[in-house]
This record gives structure tokens, C-alpha cells and sequence, in this order.
């Protein structure tokens, strides 16, 4: 019957004007605030919201949903070209993007970004559409314990994929998560490493730190070299992969679009950590780890699946629990709220067209981000033509805008200032700066959920034995620590 | 509506420009308000404060001559929202929203605002804390509630805020008054509370009616009351704890503020055009649509509720060990 209702419904918008009209002005909002560092899509729509009211119900979701989807693809072109993320979820995005755009193949990046973000939507739908309940269910199974075993995956996961030294992606992994414990305990409201100052007392942002570590350190980076040792960017060539090196993304585009959608169907988790997870993992399983953070398009394709799939995702709990699943998804409810549209545990019963239309939104965002971005790609790319010290100029001026935008805060500003001095610091000293960043998305999730678990059980640490998932978490974790070293056992033993 | 505030300030900026053409700008307090005001929310963009004040924000830009802008000021669990607005200039450009949220930090973080430092402007909504259950528990009513509690004590595992948090304060307020005792489990939010509950990782939630009442009227969980003076009109079939002999009220609220020290004409402009704004059928709508029990209130009513529902958390905060600055 959905089935039914949602071609009803697709072909009913299809032949309206007006929605044609505000789909394409919702995506291409939606790319140029995603784009524009420290707007995150929860920013975006909570700015257009009241743009909203004026709207029917229908057209309102459509256009929402529109700058939603469009949006998490905005955030990966200010992250391929200049180095900073323009969404949170776009955070990973640059490790591998920005090398890509630096060797002249910025097209390539935002294609591939673009096609994996478009069949990532597609696969966070269909999993959306087909699985809700039972999606519903899962991530519904993964609680507090399971959440911390995760965590310490990832962790895992990302200080043994570094390139070159596991210690030094340890360290700087550590260092992370040290930082994520800075400000109000998660548990307890007390502060922290915050030395009764207002300045830390709200913690360390995940957008300053990024925006600071990779986009104003590659501008001191470029500044120190003079404006001889500047590396002259090629020539921007194709804008596509061949067929072959896209075909070789499948696994990667698959498998992170399988991970958003069931990251973003859990409450509270959201896209970052989708893609912490996700570029973990791809750097784990591939066959040339050491080309990761160098331009493998790999690095660029599952994180990008995995946040445009964690859309389809985050609807899962609105749609079946009424809460949502993250602060993006909260937005929207508000908005569908307000137009007396209420999802929840009742919804598919009582208001299946209601359904459809949500389904149909989606799948009209993803087609027309799609198409919207590949019609302005090369647009895009001209960036990169801008004389270079122009070009640094407004980078180090969008680090200033994109720190303070996201909490209205000069203090993060400030963070930012400093971590931009740590990351050129680091890049000096060959240290790798994506683990900070990921240690800093997963420490204080891992934290809060260990805590918790522990409240839960009253100490009893058996608990994340006694529970499946969280056992099976533990001995994948387990496996990557020892293969190494059982690898090595097993030649010597064999001579 | 972007275009209406580009015309509003268009034509704003072409009156100052005849004004001083004309060299009739010499009355400096002409009219209030003749510049954007700043409205600033302590909490992210999308949050329950966020949403509240932007459906406000609406409406009241249609009361004054002025746009309203929305600023989210997150961090240190709302204390820097209301600090900034604390220490903006008193010219009526620079008010927030807040919830007891800022009581209950101003007992616990030194750098937080002291409530004497805030002029209440008017009540948006109220938040009554409610109790529920999951359903599975078997547990029907809140005298089963209590039996269960006092045969089990910690036995009923409670999904809350941290300490300070409006849950979390709800729970201890009924672990004080009714000599029981919760096994509070923190969570960040209403949302992932919610899901706690859902999943079973929790048995039971104090947390406000809107969040619960789907899940309520589909049966997973149980709202056992709600600690208002009226039933709320999601759940009315819902009884109050009033109805049920209990002397339990607690109540969360939106409240608009300013910094101490605004002129009182532009105090009077703004309570007017905020009651005002709060009175159309449109926005009554809209705020049931959103599950907000709406109660709009000036200046003197919004002192009041914050001056009772201090009384009431100060003893709770004091037993729990949380009031660490200002004691009274």
C-alpha cells in the first residue's frame, strides 16, 4: 500500500510546478549552507523554518527535506576544495579530499562525493522504506554498552589503520579523546579540565578543532613556504573516475551507506560519528591503508555514503517513535509539528499519505541534489583558480566565520586560533591529525555509555560480555589488536 | 518573509536617511525598537527552547516595527545563553529565553548567572514534569508506583537528566516528598531518554508529557500522572497528582528575559508586543499542534513562577548535595 501511495504521490509532485520550484530552491540552499563552513544542516533548517510556516504542509516537508538532503552534500565541497568541513558530517570528508583536490583532481573528489552521497541516500531510503520497524528494532538493541564497545572499535579500528606509526595514531588518538573530556561531565554536569573558566566550561567543539587543525594550518602551512614554495595546483582534469576506479568504490559506497543508515537510526548518534566509523573501518579493510589521508577516493566515497545514508537513517526513529533521532531530524519534527503533522508510534496506522509524502521528498531531494550538482561542478572547481593568496585570504577568513558560527562563541574562535597552530605543529612533526578528530568525536560517547553501563549493572563489568552485540564488538576489537601479532607468530612458527 | 525584513529594514533605512536629511534626527529615544533584536536561546538550534522561540520570534516580528533574530548560545549546560544576555547592554536589544535550567545552575556554577541578575519579561509555556512507565512493568497506577519503590528500593531504574536537569530534578523531587528511592540514571536529553525507555534499558522516565504521549496512546509505556493543576490536553485521561491526593506540582517553563536594568518604557513595549503576539488563535494552534501547553503571562506572572518553583528545587538541590555557590 505504501508502495501504491508513493507513486501516487511522486507523480502527483511531479506534475506540480510550484514543487518542482521549491525542491530545486531547497537543494540549491541547502548545497550553498552545507558548503559554507560553521552552517551546519541543523542551522540551516532551523533558519528556514520559520520560512516554513508561510508553506502547506506538503510543500514545507518537501522543501525542508530538500535543504536537509542537499545540505550534508553541501558540506563535502568546502571540505574537498579548501580543507574545512561545512557540516560535521562532512568532517572526514577532506583526510582524503582535500589531497585529491590539491593533485588536480577536485572534479574527481566532487564527483565522487556526489555519486556516493546520491547512492547513499538511495540506500538509507530503501532501508528506510523496506526495514523501518525492523531497523527500528536494531538500533533499538544497541544501547549503553553496545554504544561503548563501539566506541572503543572505532578506536581501535583507527589507531591501527594509521599509515606508517601505529604509536604516533595512538597518541594523537588519545590526545582526542582527552580533549572530549574537557567541560561539563556528560553524567554529572560538573566541569572538567575547564579551570573554573567560562571559556572551557562548554567544552571543546568538534567544528573549531577541525576547522582550526586542517583549514587554517594548511594556510600557515602555505604562508611558511613563501610564496615560491607554494605547490602549484595542475590543472583540474577529468571530472570523472573512469568506470573502472568507480566500479572498485562499490564495496566502500555499500557498506557505508549500510553503517549510516543504522548509525543514524540510533538516538544521539548522528553523522560524525557514522563517519568516524565508517572511515576507520575503510582504512582497516583496504588494501592500501597507507594511500588513506593521501587522496583515495575510497576515503572520500563511504564517508560521504554513510552521512547522505544516515539521513534515511535518522528517520527511522521520528517515524516509529515519535523522537528524534538526532538535532537535524529534531528540527524537522518541530517544523512537521507546527503544520499538526505528528510522526510517531501511530503514524504508519493513521497517516499513510503522510508517510508516502516523506518517502517521496527524500527520493525527489536525493535525484535533484544529484542533478544540481553535477550541473554547477565545474562552477565548483574554479574556486581553486582564484590566485592563490586570495584564495588563503578568504580561507583563514571562513576558519574565523565557521568557528563562531556554530555556537555564536569567540571563545571557539579562539580554540580554533590554537588548533590551527597545533595542526601546523603537527604536520612539522609528522604527526597525523585525523585520529585527534576522531578521538574527539568517540571518546566522550564512549565515556558517557561505559559510565552509564556501570550505573546500569552497579559495577558489574560483566555486563558487556553477558550482552551479544557488545561481545562480539569486543572480540572484533580484540581480533585487530592481535592479528598482528598472531600474523607474526604464525610465519615464525612456520620458518 | 526574508524579503518582508528586507523591505522592513529598506524602509527603516530610508526614514533615517530622510530624518537626517531633513536634520530632524535630534530625539535619540524616538521610537523603540528601530534596530534588530537579538533573541538569544541557550540551547542548540532544534531543541524544545529553539523551536518554542522561533514560532514566539514569528509572531512577535509582527508586533514591532523591528526584526527578531534568533541566536543559539549553547554550552555549560545553558549557563552561557544567560550569561550573555546578562551581561549585554540593559537598551532592551538583547533579551533570551530560559527555563529552570537557570535556577538550578545558578546553584551550581559559579560562573552562571545569579537569578537577581535576570528581569522576567513574560511566560511563553509551562512544562509540567510528568511519571511514566513502561508498560511491561505491570506497574498501573502510581500507588503501585510507590508499593514497588518502598519493596524495592532502587529497584525502579529511572531514565533522567544529569543533576540539574529538569528530569533529573523531577525524579528527586518525588524521591523526597514520597521517601522513596530511584536508581537515577543519566542521560543527555529527552530524546535518548525516550529511546532508553523504549528499548527497556530503563523502566521508567520522568520526563514531561509531549515526548510520551504517542508512546503513550500506543500502549508501550504508561503515563502514571502529571504534576500540573490541570490535566494536559495530550493525555487527558491522564490524572493530575493533585486529583490523586498528592501535594506535587512541578513545573518546567519558557520564559522570555532580559538583562536587569532596561528602561521601563521599552520594558512596557516589549511585555505589550510579546502578550500580544501570544494572543492570536494562529499561534494558540500552531503551540497545541506542538504539544505545548501554552500559558502566556507577563512580567509579574513569570517573576512569580520562577520565584515559586525556586522555592520548590532549592530544598531538593540542597538535599542532593547540589548546591555548591549562592546558598541561600
Amino acid at each position: 500500500m505504501i508502495a501504491d501511495l508513493f507513486f501516487q504521490t511522486l507523480v502527483s509532485y511531479l506534475s506540480m510546478p510550484q514543487m518542482w520550484g521549491l525542491a530545486v530552491l531547497g537543494v540549491t540552499i541547502g548545497i550553498v549552507l552545507g558548503a559554507l563552513p560553521g552552517v551546519s544542516s541543523t542551522m540551516a533548517l532551523a533558519i528556514l523554518l520559520p520560512v516554513s510556516f508561510g508553506m502547506e504542509p506538503a510543500q514545507a516537508m518537501l522543501f525542508l527535506i530538500a535543504v536537509f538532503v542537499s545540505s550534508v552534500y553541501g558540506g563535502s565541497i568546502s571540505a574537498i576544495l579548501i580543507n574545512i568541513p561545512g557540516t560535521p558530517g562532512a568532517i572526514v570528508t577532506q583526510f582524503d579530499g582535500y589531497p585529491m583536490a590539491q593533485q588536480g583532481r577536485a572534479g574527481q573528489a566532487l564527483s565522487v562525493a556526489l555519486l556516493s552521497s546520491t547512492v547513499g541516500g538511495f540506500i538509507g531510503l530503501a532501508l528506510l522504506v523496506t526495514l523501518a520497524p525492523l531497523v527500528a528494532n536494531a538500533a533499538m538493541s544497541f544501547r549503553s554498552p553496545e554504544f561503548a564497545m563501539a566506541t572503543v572499535f572505532g578506536l581501535v579500528l583507527l589507531s591501527f589503520a594509521s599509515g606508517g606509526s601505529v604509536f604516533r595514531g595512538i597518541l594523537v588518538g588519545a590526545v582526542g579523546v582527552l580533549l572530549g573530556m574537557v567541560g561539563f561531565d556528560r553524567l554529572t554536569d560538573i566541569g572538567r579540565f575547564d579551570y573554573n573558566t567560562r571559556a572551557l566550561q562548554a567544552g571543546i567543539e568538534l567544528v573549531p578543532v577541525t576547522v582550526g587543525i586542517f583549514g587554517l594550518a594548511e594556510v600557515l602551512r602555505n604562508l611558511s613556504a613563501g610564496p615560491q614554495g607554494i605547490p602549484r595546483i595542475p590543472p583540474i582534469g577529468r571530472l570523472f573516475l573512469s568506470p573502472g576506479a568507480l566500479a572498485r568504490l562499490w564495496a566502500p559506497v555499500a557498506r557505508g551507506g549500510v553503517i549510516g543508515t543504522f548509525v543514524g537510526a540510533i538516538p544521539a548518534a548522528g553523522s560524525a560519528i557514522a563517519v568516524a566509523v565508517t572511515y576507520a573501518q575503510e582504512k582497516r579493510l583496504s588494501r592500501r591503508p597507507e594511500a588513506f589521508g593521501k587522496g583515495e577516493p575510497a576515503g572520500v566515497a563511504a564517508p560521504e555514503s554513510a552521512n547522505s545514508a544516515s539521513v534515511g537513517g535518522s528517520f527511522v526513529p521520528m517515524m516509529t517513535l515519535g523522537i528524534p533521532g538526532d538535532p537535524i531530524t529534531a528540527v524537522l519534527m518541530g517544523a512537521l509539528l507546527i503544520h499538526g503533522l505528528r510522526p510517531g508510534p501511530m503514524l504508519f496506522a493513521n497517516n499513510p499519505g503522510f508517510v508516502a509524502g516523506i518517502y517521496v521528498a527524500v527520493f525527489f531531494a536525493i535525484v535533484l541534489t544529484l542533478l544540481v550538482g553535477l550541473v554547477f561542478m565545474r562552477a565548483f572547481t574554479g574556486i581553486l583558480r582564484v590566485p592563490r593568496p586570495l584564495l588563503f585570504t578568504i580561507i583563514a577568513l571562513l576558519c574565523v566565520v565557521g568557528a563562531y558560527a556554530i555556537r555564536n562563541s569567540i571563545t571557539d574562535v579562539y580554540i580554533m586560533l590554537i588548533f590551527g597552530v597545533v595542526g601546523y605543529v603537527m604536520m612539522v612533526l609528522r604527526l597525523p591529525p585525523a585520529p585527534l578528530v576522531i578521538g574527539l568525536i568517540l571518546g566522550p560517547i564512549m565515556e558517557e555509555n561505559l559510565r552509564r553501563t556501570l550505573i546500569l549493572s552497579g559495577g558489574r563489568w560483566e555486563v558487556f560480555i553477558e550482552r551479544p552485540i557488545s561481545l562480539t564488538l569486543i572480540l572484533l576489537s580484540l581480533a585487530v589488536i592481535l592479528s598482528p601479532v598472531l600474523a607474526a607468530g604464525w610465519r615464525r612458527w612456520r620458518g | 518573509m526574508k524579503r518582508r525584513h528586507f523591505i522592513t529594514s529598506l524602509a527603516g533605512t530610508a526614514a533615517m536617511v530622510g530624518a537626517l536629511g531633513m536634520g530632524l534626527a535630534t530625539t535619540p529615544a524616538a521610537a523603540f525598537p528601530d534596530q534588530p533584536i537579538t533573541m538569544v536561546v541557550a540551547w542548540p538550534a532544534g531543541g524544545g527552547h529553539d523551536t518554542v522561540t522561533r514560532l514566539v520570534t514569528e509572531f512577535l516580528e509582527q508586533e514591532l516595527p523591528s526584526t527578531v533574530v534568533v541566536t543559539n548560545v549553547p554550552g555549560a549546560a545553558g549557563a552561557n545563553g544567560v550569561r550573555q544576555v546578562e551581561e549585554a547592554a540593559a537598551d532592551g536589544y538583547t533579551l533570551g529565553v530560559l527555563g529552570l535550567h537557570a535556577t538550578a545552575q545558578s546553584y551550581m556554577n559559579e560562573n552562571a548567572t545569579a537569578l537577581d541578575r535576570l528581569e522576567p519579561l513574560a511566560v511563553i509555556n509551562i512544562e509540567p514534569a510528568a511519571l511514566a512507565v513502561r508498560a511491561d512493568t505491570g506497574i498501573e497506577s502510581f500507588e503501585d508506583f510507590l508499593a514497588y519503590a518502598r519493596e524495592n528500593p532502587g529497584g525502579i531504574i529511572n531514565g533522567n537528566d544529569s543533576p540539574g536537569g529538569f528530569s533529573f530534578l523531577n525524579a528527586a523531587f518525588i524521591e523526597n516528598t514520597f521517601d522513596i528511592q530511584l536508581t537515577k540514571v543519566p542521560y543527555q536529553g529527552y530524546a535518548p531518554t525516550v529511546a532508553a525507555l523504549v528499548s527497556g534499558e530503563v523502566m521508567a522516565a520522568t520526563l514531561p508529557v509531549p515526548m510520551l504521549a504517542d508512546l503513550h496512546d500506543a500502549g508501550t509505556v504508561r503515563i502514571l500522572g502529571v504534576a500540573a493543576t490541570d490535566r494536559h490536553f495530550r493525555v487527558p485521561e491522564v490524572p493530575t497528582f493533585e486529583e490523586m491526593g498528592h501535594d506535587y506540582v512541578i513545573t518546567d517553563y519558557v520564559m522570555v528575559f532580559g538583562p536587569v536594568g532596561i528602561p521601563d518604557d521599552r520594558r512596557a513595549i516589549l511585555e505589550e508586543a510579546l502578550m500580544r503576539a501570544m494572543s492570536g488563535e494562529a499561534f494558540h494552534e500552531r503551540g497545541r499542534n506542538m504539544g505545548l501547553m501554552l500559558q502566556p503571562g507577563g512580567a509579574d506572572d513569570a517573576a512569580a513562577l520562577m520565584a515559586t518553583m525556586d522555592d520548590l528545587i532549592y530544598p531538593i538541590m540542597q538535599d542532593a548535595g547540589l548546591v555548591t555557590v549562592r546558598a541561600r
